[in-house]
Order: structure tokens, then sequence, then C-alpha cells
């Protein structure tokens, strides 16, 4: 008897020691990539900014100015940005993967692929090329005058619209790879089961695909949504001045003259809990759901 | 009357035909079964008669309706799939409820037929859980009771137990048969396992390469197997070869050979007379025949064939011997009754005498082309 607590003992304590060796690497990678600059944000955040630096004087004054309307209404921008985002994508993320996931096998590789193949060219040229396609001189208004349904050019770039657009565009990938790789595994004899029991094809679809793919939606609700809400690059190659994205304030704070270093970190560590929040409701949800299954 | 009715139902996949003209009435309330080997077609006819195929050719009725173009959500039939296809994120009673709210029946009317459908598959004590708390058989009671919740004309099993272990299985044929006899509903059953079809079935059809080998009640199909492929799809039988040479008012007389020295002569009643000099085959299930050291007293309307044990195999409720008579080897089942059998065990390379009645014979006017029966007996003797 004795012997034997012994042996759990030692078992239980071996399993302690390997899942500290196989989890260090990660602690010490989160310690220094994450924890520590964060840290360091946090930091910046109370201290006073000099013109080119920042004055180690003791001040709350950043965080004062954080929650001042002008940042306020940034972020609601940046968030109803990133949450039409992430609506858009679904709505055509889904179609899409929906179509994928029934094809062939061979199809289904090649679409992958097709989806996968813009991410060889950078990302920052991308958006240039949308940028030029835009402009007034670009393709599409050349376009649209040539075939006559315009007469001069319209104003497509440095609008909202402009911003979503590209959002959507280069979000999109992201939606339609993890709802694909739910649909892929759906059952399609719960749809058979479905109709015998006297659900149409669309009933079928709202009663249980939809239920079924909840996973993939989340989780490409979060690959899209958290990248879209502190994205800096698109809007500040195709959207206006006027309305600007968290991270192009943020940004801006750090990169111009005088710099406002404490401003900067009290606004990044604002969007920090905002998506911290975001996921853990998010999560609790989700595994609400899972606990379900 | 609701029967179901098919009318020269076809079903081809590009030019593979799987289900080929098939004609068939099942009264309404029957409990009818298809039984055949893996590919036949069981599967597609079950599932043109739930509408996820629509037949080539053909048409389909339930009464007078013709159903055969209907999607499968406008039939009054409903499927227990073979995976049960629960659906896993709603409960146990919301999966039962799901064809009444789809209809939009009345919640309370919804409660009192879910709960009475829980009583009838014995599942109360579980309406709350999710489909991945429960066991194999207790999903397979869940599917049921969400099928026949909608009250439909027609039940369609496929394989319904193909997943359950042997004693869940027969316990489980026994409460379906009880359902049935409860709901009075006709119930179509597909199964490849044949004492479940003998055991459960009114009737039942032996189907290969998409079309009927024969129809009929357990019984007759199984002592008056009409085709080779019927008498050797179920149950083990002997299929001898043989011209008739002799055609008397209850019996006809056989004779089976290979060559003249290997003669044997083998008296057989019959359904439908023979013609003489017919070339027919005779199917001689291997329960049906005696074997001792010594030739039995009685000798009217006995065959009686002297051979040798060529091989014992031992299996559990009887024991098979395989007898060469002449060039022919017999398949004997013996079973293990003290009271039966007064003689110390046979032994190999005994000589035995091998004896049955006639009516116990039974002719099949085919012959197996493809040898199936010699084959298939050869291959179980093992070489020494
Ligand atoms: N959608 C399809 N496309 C092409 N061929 C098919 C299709 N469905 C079935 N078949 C073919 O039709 C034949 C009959 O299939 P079916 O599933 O009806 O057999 P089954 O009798 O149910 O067999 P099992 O006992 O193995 O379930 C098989 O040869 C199968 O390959
Ligand atoms: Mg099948």
């Amino acid at each position: 008897m004795e012997r034997y607590t012994n042996n759990e003992i030692t078992k239980i304590e071996k399993d302690n020691k390997s899942s500290l060796i196989l989890t260090t690497p990660f602690l010490i990678w989160i310690t220094f990539f994450f924890l520590i600059p964060y840290l360091i944000v946090i930091f910046y955040s109370v201290l006073t900014p000099g013109v080119y630096d920042i004055k180690f004087i003791f001040s709350l004054e950043s965080w004062k100015a954080a929650f001042s309307s002008s940042y306020l209404d940034s972020i609601t921008h940046s968030l109803v940005m990133s949450l039409l985002t992430t609506i858009i994508t679904i709505l055509i993320g889904f179609p899409v993967a929906y179509v994928i996931a029934n094809s062939s096998k061979r199809k289904q590789n090649l679409f992958i692929v097709l989806i996968i193949i813009p991410f060889w060219t950078n990302f920052i040229i991308r958006i240039f090329s949308w940028k030029i396609f835009l402009s007034a001189q670009g393709l599409l208004n050349n376009a649209l005058i040539y075939f006559g349904l315009i007469d001069e050019p319209l104003m497509l770039l440095r609008t909202n619209g402009a911003v979503l657009l590209v959002m959507v565009y280069v979000y999109l990938p992201y939606m339609i790879l993890p709802i694909y790789s739910v649909l892929e595994k759906f059952n399609y004899s719960l749809l058979e089961a479905s109709m015998d029991l006297g659900a149409n094809e669309i009933r079928s679809f709202f009663k249980i695909t939809l239920p079924l793919s909840m996973e993939g939606i989340f989780a490409g609700s979060i690959l899209v949504f958290i990248p879209a809400l502190g994205t800096y690059i698109i809007p500040q190659l195709v959207g206006h001045q006027s309305s600007a994205f968290i991270g192009q304030l943020i940004t801006f704070k750090v990169k111009s003259i005088p710099r406002n270093w404490p401003l900067a970190s009290a606004l990044s560590f604002i969007l920090l809990l905002l998506v911290a929040v975001i996921l853990f409701t998010g999560y609790n949800y989700y595994k609400q759901g899972l606990r379900r299954k | 009357m609701e029967d179901l009715r098919l009318v020269n139902v076809t079903k081809k996949f590009d030019n593979f035909i799987a289900v080929d003209s098939i004609d068939l009435e099942i009264k309404q309330g029957e409990f009818f079964s298809f039984l055949g080997p893996s590919g036949c077609g069981k599967t597609t006819l079950l599932r043109m008669i739930a509408g996820f195929e629509i037949p080539t050719e053909g048409n389909i009725f339930i009464g007078d309706t013709d159903i055969s173009k209907l999607p499968p959500y406008k039939r009054p039939v409903n499927t227990i799939f073979q995976n049960y296809s629960l659906f896993p994120h709603i409960s146990i009673y919301d999966n039962i409820a799901f064809g009444l709210k789809v209809k939009k029946v009345h919640k309370s009317e919804i409660k009192d037929r879910v709960q009475q459908m829980l009583k009838l598959v014995k599942m109360e004590a579980h309406k709350s859980k999710f489909p991945n708390q429960l066991s194999g058989g207790q999903k397979q009671r869940i599917a049921i009771a969400r099928a026949l919740i909608n009250e439909p004309k027609v039940l369609l099993l496929d394989e319904p137990l193909a997943a359950l272990d042997l004693k869940l299985r027969q316990h489980m044929l026994i409460e379906l048969m009880n359902i049935h006899d409860a709901v009075g509903i006709t119930f179509l059953y597909v199964t490849h396992d044949q004492s479940e079809a003998l055991n459960i079935a009114d009737r039942l059809a032996i189907m290969n390469k998409g079309s009927f080998a024969q129809v009929g009640m357990p019984d007759d199909v199984y002592e008056r197997p009409e085709t080779i492929f019927a008498a050797y799809f179920i149950g083990d039988t002997n299929l001898i070869e043989g011209r008739v040479v002799e055609i008397h008012d209850e019996f006809a007389t056989v004779v089976c050979h290979t060559d003249s020295e290997h003669e044997i002569e083998i008296d057989t009643t019959y359904h439908r007379q023979p013609v003489l000099d017919e070339v027919i085959t005779l199917s001689l299930r291997p329960e049906k025949i005696a074997i001792s050291r010594r030739p039995p007293k009685r000798k009217d309307d006995f065959n009686i064939l002297q051979g040798v044990i060529e091989d014992i195999l031992y299996g559990g409720t009887h024991t098979q011997y395989i007898v060469k008579v002449g060039a022919h080897f017999l398949r004997v089942f013996q079973q293990h009754k003290k009271v039966y059998i007064d003689e110390l065990s046979l032994d190999w390379e005994e000589h035995v005498y091998l004896y049955w009645h006639d009516t116990d014979t039974h002719i099949i006017f085919e012959t197996d082309k493809n040898k199936v029966n010699s084959e298939n007996i050869m291959k179980t003797i093992r070489r020494k």
C-alpha cells in the first residue's frame, strides 16, 4: 500500500517535472517578448513626455488625454470598422468555404492554393496596387469613364469604403480557411437526417449546418477582428486623415515631433485591454457551446 | 390502404446499374427485410424510397401517391441511419422533437409526444443529455424515437444494429419487433446478417447485383430456395447437380454423377414437377442429414448414402463433418445431444452412413454454373 502511494507520488512529480521542462521555452518566450515589453509600456504610460524622448517624472496626464473624446472616437471608429470587416468576411467567406468544401478533392486543393497565392506577394505591395487601382487616374475610374458610366472620376480613394474594401480583401482568407476546415469535416449525413425529418434545404442549413460551423466562424472572427482592430497600414494608405484608426494615432505619437511616448503607451495598453476583454468574453461564450458537444 | 409499391425501379450510376428494375409490393404494417451481400444495392434502394436518390427509371408509390420525385422532406417516410446521425449540438429531447418543431406542432403537444416516445424506447432518464454522452445502443433508441415521432407511413432502417455487439444486437432486435407491433408502421429493414433477417421479418427479399434472387417468408426462402444464390446465401447448403431419371406421384429420382463409377441416386419430393432428363440442382441443408456408423433401422422415404469422413470442425452448437460420397463432398451438421447419439464420437477417415428424409431434399431449377458450392467446400477442407 505504502509502496503504491509512493509510486503514485513519484509519478506525479515526474509529470510535473516534464511538463515544466516542456513549457519552459514558451514561458521564456512570453516573458521576454510579451510580459517585459508590456511592463515597459505600462511604465512609460505614467511618465512625462519630452520633445524627442521621455522624462522620468511620474504623471497621469497621458491617461487623462487617452480618455479624451478624440481618442475615444478613434477607438470607436476602429471597433466599428473591424466589426464591419468581420461581418462582411463572414458573409463572403462562409459561402466560399462551403463551395470549396463541397467540391471534389482535386478542386479543393486548387481553391486553397488560389487563396494562399496572394500571400506570396508582399502585403504592402498588394495594398499599393489597390491604391493605384482605386485612384482618380486608376484603372477602375478609367474603365467606368470609358464605358460612359460616369463623366468624371469618382472619389474612391481616401474613403471609409476603400478602407473596408481593402480590409475585407486582406483578411478574407483568415475567415475562409477556418470555416473551410470545419465544413470539410462536416458530416453531411446530418443534413440528410434533417431533411428526412421534414426540414427543407434552407431550414436544415440554419438548424444544422450553421450551428455546427460556429467553431470555424468563431476562429475566423478572431483571426480577422483582432488584427483589423489594430491595423495601421491599410487606413494609412487608402483611408482619409479625418477618420484615423487607433493604430494610426499611436504611430503618429511616436513618429512626429514633439513625440509623446507616454500617450502612445497608454493608448497601446487600452487597445491590449480591449482585445483581451473581447477574446475572453468570446472564449467563454465559445466554451459554453463546446460543453454541449 | 397505404401499401408501398415499387414499379420497375432502376438506379444507374453512370453506366453501373446499382438497382435493376425492381418490382415489389409491401403491405401496410409489414416487417420487410432486404438481405444481400455488400454492394448489392440495398442502401441505394432504401435511399430511393427515402428520397435521397431519384430513380433513373420506375416509380415508387405509397397508396396511390407517386412519391418517386418528391424531396425527402415531403415524403411520409423516415430513416434510421446506420451511424445514427443524431444532431450533436442539441439535446436528446430536442433531437426527438426536431421533426415536430419543423412542422410547427404546438409546444405542449411536442412535450407529450416526446415523453411518449422516450417511454417507448425506454430512455426517459436521458432526455437532457447530449448525443455524445450516450452508448451505441442508446443512440440507436433515440434515432428510432426521433423517426417514429413523425408517425411515418414507412420506417426505413439501414443496418441499424451493425455497430452493436452480439448480445445487444439480439436484445435490440426483440425490442425493434416489439416497437413494430406497438406502432403498426411498415418497417423496411436492410441487413446483411441472415439470422437477423430470418428472425425479424414477416417477409424478406434476397438481393443480388441489384435484383431480387427471391422474395418470400423466411421459412419459405430457407426451406425452398428458388435460385442457387438464395440457397447459398442463406445458411449452409449442399448443392448437388443431377439429372432427373424417374418421376413418381410424390417424388422424383435424380442421378448425380461426375463419372459412371461415382454415380449416386437421390430421391426428392418436389413442389413443381420436373421434366424427365432435366438437369437440375438439389439443395440439401447440412443439418437435415443424419450421420452414423450404422444404417438407419427405418428405410422407407429415406435417402441413404455411404461415405468417408474427410474433415471435422467443432462449432459449439454443432459439429461439421465433411463427408466424401463418391466424387461429392457433403457437409453435415450434427448437434451434440446425447439423446440422439448413442455411439462414440466419429473420427477422421471413418466409414459412415448419411441419411435424410426425401422431403428434406429440394429441387432448384438452375445449375451452379460458377461451381460456388464445390469450390467452397474444397476450401473448407484442411490439407493433411
Ligand atoms: N453515389 C454513388 N455513385 C456511384 N456508385 C454508387 C453510388 N452509391 C452506390 N454506388 C454503387 O452501387 C452499388 C450498390 O451500393 P449500395 O450502397 O446500395 O450497396 P449495399 O447493398 O448497401 O452494400 P453494403 O451492404 O456494403 O452497405 C455499389 O457497387 C456502389 O459502389
Ligand atoms: Mg449499405
